[in-house]
């Protein structure tokens, strides 16, 4: 009897607080005070219908919500730069279950021929450094995925790169770009297949994360040589994206099930302690 | 009939008081995830204890039992159990809820941030004068090749900063050069993020590797000159001792 007790004691009081720390969230760190206010991933929300691949400027991307990253100068490695215009970028992004949307919008004052912005996806399963997928000393890095939109022919690229120096352009395009400048903002919206053939590519699989990063050129002429080119770019290190699951409503089932469990759960609590102060 | 709980609860405090304030006076503050793991161990063990032999259970528990089973409530004693009755399913609704919902914050990842260095860089003594003039050259490097990061007051709050996760360390604060050895500096410096084993995710630094671009010299002295303009100093060996 004794031992019933003890046990049955224990368990109430452990699981109850075990259930009430983690709905409060004391088990989980908040995000350190400088982070809070700027993302730290994209969801791209499944839509039915049509998607606004190469329109930037359909009403239809008004009610996306979206992700903002700070950028930074490339001062990683040679040729470094000090000052860029970019500073920060506005993410989003939507898919319909067969191809994807991401919409990058960023302040560039001037709307100039050699103006770029690029987008890097890690590739399968082994981690790539963000800065082109440099070689790493102790682990086995992989490549990486770039697609990069140049204002100069108004289309995208579908790059690899794995190191510096290595970044080619691939035999298999899969990738197209929009750009449209206006009020001194940039939007260009880049889609792809979500999975393509092609094993240079990210797969993006509906729930899956990847990991992403951003590059941004401001291409104005600054005594006839652009002021940002090559490794001279505003830069991201890697943040996380999805493409969100198909709705799944088997979640309101389990939680009909665990609110099932809990009171099923207290009235034999109940019963037992009744019949014990009783006995 | 108070006892046990009151002590029981004081004690719990204690505890938390002591992990979550004391401790991070000597040492790096734990993850949340760690002092609940504490608190739930130091919690199981005052059950343990509190239930140990059959007077100490009934003080210790007949309170709660009785409030649970309900037997001769009245008033707001009889309401209050039936909120707690109410509340528990409905929170483990929710808590099944918020596992289970598609979330916009990808999975934590717990990243080393002072991984152990390679053996070859363990112990190494820097070969140069902590003099002025060593210092000051150090300090005229760390300008030019760190301050874009690390910030001209050596705060982790350079022009470049705000772009990288994980943000460039901050040398001024304790938990970062005060804690390491000039040795492990020079390992740092020298293979720069990309250097780091898999545990500290070297994809995600940053942190640049000096060893194409600068001579072992200039690290060693810009280690003295970031300690000095830091205001910190390096841990030595008598310490670990
Ligand atoms: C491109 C930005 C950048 C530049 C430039 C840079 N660092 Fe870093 N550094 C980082 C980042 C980001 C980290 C944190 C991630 C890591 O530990 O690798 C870091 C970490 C470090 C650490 C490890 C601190 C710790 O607590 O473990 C040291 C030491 C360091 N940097 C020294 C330097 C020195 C010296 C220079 C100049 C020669 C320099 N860094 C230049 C970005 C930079």
């Amino acid at each position: 009897m004794l031992n019933k007790l003890r046990f049955l004691s224990t368990i109430i009081l452990v699981g109850i607080s075990g259930i009430l720390g983690s709905t409060v969230g004391f088990a989980s760190d908040p995000p350190p005070a400088d982070e809070v206010g700027a993302s730290v991933s994209i969801r791209m929300y499944q839509v039915e219908g049509i998607l606004p691949a190469d329109d930037p400027n359909s009403p239809q991307w008004a009610s996306v919500p979206e992700s903002e990253f700070n950028l930074a100068p490339q001062v990683h490695w040679p040729e470094r730069i000090q000052e860029v215009t970019v500073k920060t970028v506005k993410v989003k992004g939507l898919h319909d279950g067969q191809n994807l949307a991401i919409l990058l919008e960023y302040e560039d004052p001037t709307d100039d021929v050699k103006d770029a912005a690029a987008i890097e996806f890690m590739v399968g399963d082994k981690k790539a450094h963000f800065a082109h997928g440099q070689p790493m000393l102790q682990v086995e890095g992989g490549p990486v995925n770039i697609w990069f939109w140049k204002k100069e022919n108004g289309k995208a690229l579908d790059m690899s790169a794995k190191g510096f120096k290595t970044l080619s352009t691939q035999e298999k395009q899969d990738v197209s770009a929009t750009g449209a400048w206006a009020d001194g903002s940039w939007k260009v919206v880049f889609t792809r297949a979500l999975k393509t053939e092609d094993e240079e590519d990210v797969q993006i699989e509906p729930g899956d994360w990847r990991s992403v990063a951003f590059a941004f050129w401001d291409g104005a002429l600054v005594s006839g040589v652009p002021k940002e080119k090559g490794s001279q770019k505003a830069v991201s290190s890697w943040w996380s994206i999805r493409a969100e699951p198909s709705a799944d409503n088997s979640i309101y089932g389990w939680v009909i099930f665990g609110l099932a469990l809990a009171a099923a759960f207290e009235l034999v609590v109940v019963r037992k302690l009744r019949k014990g102060q009783s006995a | 009939m108070k006892g046990p709980i009151a002590s029981g609860a004081i004690l719990l405090v204690g505890v938390f008081v002591f992990i979550k304030y004391l401790l991070p006076l000597v040492t790096a503050p734990l993850p949340a995830s760690l002092i609940y793991l504490y608190m739930t161990l130091a919690f199981s063990g005052i059950m343990l204890y509190g239930t140990m032999s059959a007077s100490s259970l009934e003080s210790l528990m007949g309170p709660v039992f009785r409030f649970l089973s309900g037997e001769g409530q009245s008033g707001t004693g009889k309401m209050a159990r039936l909120a707690v009755l109410v509340l528990f399913p409905l929170l483990v609704g929710w808590q099944t809820y918020t596992s289970l919902a598609p979330s916009d914050l990808p999975p934590g990842e717990n990243r080393t941030i002072h991984p152990a260095p390679p053996g070859e860089f363990v112990g190494l003594a820097n070969p140069y004068q902590n003099n002025e003039a060593n210092i000051n050259m150090g300090k005229g490097l760390y300008a030019a090749y760190c301050s874009p990061c690390h910030g001209a007051n050596y705060d982790g709050k350079g022009p470049a900063a705000k772009g990288f996760n994980p943000p460039p360390a901050n040398f001024a604060d304790p938990g970062t050069i005060a804690q390491l050895q000039e040795s492990y500096l020079f390992w740092r410096i020298k293979k720069g993020g990309v250097g780091l084993p898999v545990e500290a995710m070297p994809w995600k630094s940053a942190m640049p590797r000096w060893e194409v671009e600068l001579p072992d010299e200039f690290i060693w002295k810009i280690i003295m000159g970031e300690y000095d303009g830091a205001h910190q100093s390096p841990r030595t060996w008598e310490e670990d001792d």
